[in-house]
């Protein structure tokens, strides 16, 4: 075990990781993004046609705050990957198919992984090393 | 945000533990399926409503260049006018021409097409959606379509042509003030191919859709 002062930055971003679902997050800021990209409208064009056309950028642009704050407030977790999955869901039929499907999936994914992880978990077991220890037992 | 207290940060030095590793956060995936088979279940319902034309889908692209193309277009509230898109700073679609591109901008209130086929070139593969070749035909609401190329075999009914393209008011679109503009109450279009440059707004039923990837586009 390295000294606290002396560890890497590799090491550091590890543990980051491990305190938050950082999967889940990063999957779900990507799956909006995604969708932000395939609809570049002009936004002169955007502002003809009012709110109806604006719901197509408010929901990946809430994907994408949703997955920052999974990662930057992991406590609030439930709440965020819940909506995450709903306005995810919502950007099939608002954004081009959900960015055609790519964005939504990327979205649905993050926001399941964001909801089923857990702090303090013990060590995962690979499977090999259950059965060694079941033969063992 | 950033200075919210992290989960498991209380012992601000944790003790290595002897054997299995320091304790770190992971997916539980029996817990992850809580909320993933529900979500699953959504998505190929709203999947499933989409192809059978139940549920109304908006589209907004620019950017890219794609085409439309449908056997027949009825439509009520029809305008046209001329314009400039211009596109995002930096935009590698831009090319020679300075980011701008001139377009024909053509809005319909309510439209019926019959075996819509639409098509974007990503380089080297299409993605294509068609839709509408049954018997049911798509549906669209406020389509705004901004395009370079229009072709087709078009009539009109009650077309005023030479208005100025901000007193338009058979569709929902207005054109910029002093423009060459021309409106008509219904329009009826066979064969027709268009190459967009945005499609904005355009409430689509899409009956029978279907979603993939093709080497040619329509």
């Amino acid at each position: 075990m390295a000294e606290p002062g002396r560890r890497t930055a590799r090491a550091a971003f590890r543990d980051w990781r491990g305190r938050r679902p950082f999967w889940g997050g990063l999957l779900l800021a990507l799956g909006g993004a995604e969708i932000l990209l395939t609809e570049k409208a002009s936004l002169k064009v955007v502002m003809h046609i009012g709110m109806q056309g604006l719901a197509g950028y408010l929901l990946p642009a809430l994907m994408l705050l949703l997955g920052l704050l999974v990662l930057f407030n992991p406590a609030q977790r439930l709440f965020y990957s819940i909506v995450g999955v709903l306005v995810s869901l919502g950007s099939w039929l608002t954004s081009n198919l959900g960015g055609f499907f790519v964005g939504l999936l990327l979205g649905v994914v993050g926001s399941c992984l964001a909801f089923g992880w857990l702090p303090d978990q013990e060590a995962r077991v690979s499977r090999r090393q259950r059965r060694r220890e079941r033969a063992g037992a | 945000m950033a200075s919210s207290p992290d989960l498991s940060s209380t012992d601000p030095n944790p003790a290595p533990e002897p054997a299995g590793g320091v304790r770190r956060g992971r997916v539980r995936y029996r817990r992850a399926a809580v909320l993933a088979v529900p979500a699953t279940l959504v998505a190929a319902g709203l999947a499933i409503l989409t192809a059978e034309g139940a549920l109304g889908v908006q589209f907004a692209i620019s950017g890219m260049p794609f085409t439309v193309t449908a056997t027949e277009l009825n439509g009520t509230g029809f305008e046209q006018f001329g314009g400039l898109d211009n596109m995002a700073d930096g935009s590698p679609n831009a090319g020679d021409t300075g980011g701008q591109v001139l377009v024909v901008t053509s809005a319909i209130k309510s439209a019926t097409l019959t075996k819509l086929c639409q098509s974007v070139d990503l380089g080297g593969t299409n993605l294509l959606i068609k839709a509408g070749q049954g018997r049911t035909k798509v549906t669209a609401t406020d389509l705004t379509t901004d395009s370079t190329e229009l072709s087709g075999n078009a009539s009109f009914d009650h077309i005023e042509i030479g208005n100025d393209a901000s007193t338009l008011n058979k569709a929902n679109a207005r054109g910029p003030i002093g423009v060459f503009s021309q409106q008509a109450d219904t329009v009826h279009i066979a064969n027709l191919r268009q190459t967009n440059y945005a499609t904005t707004a355009g409430v689509f039923k899409l009956p029978g859709l279907k979603l993939g990837f093709s080497d040619s586009g329509c």
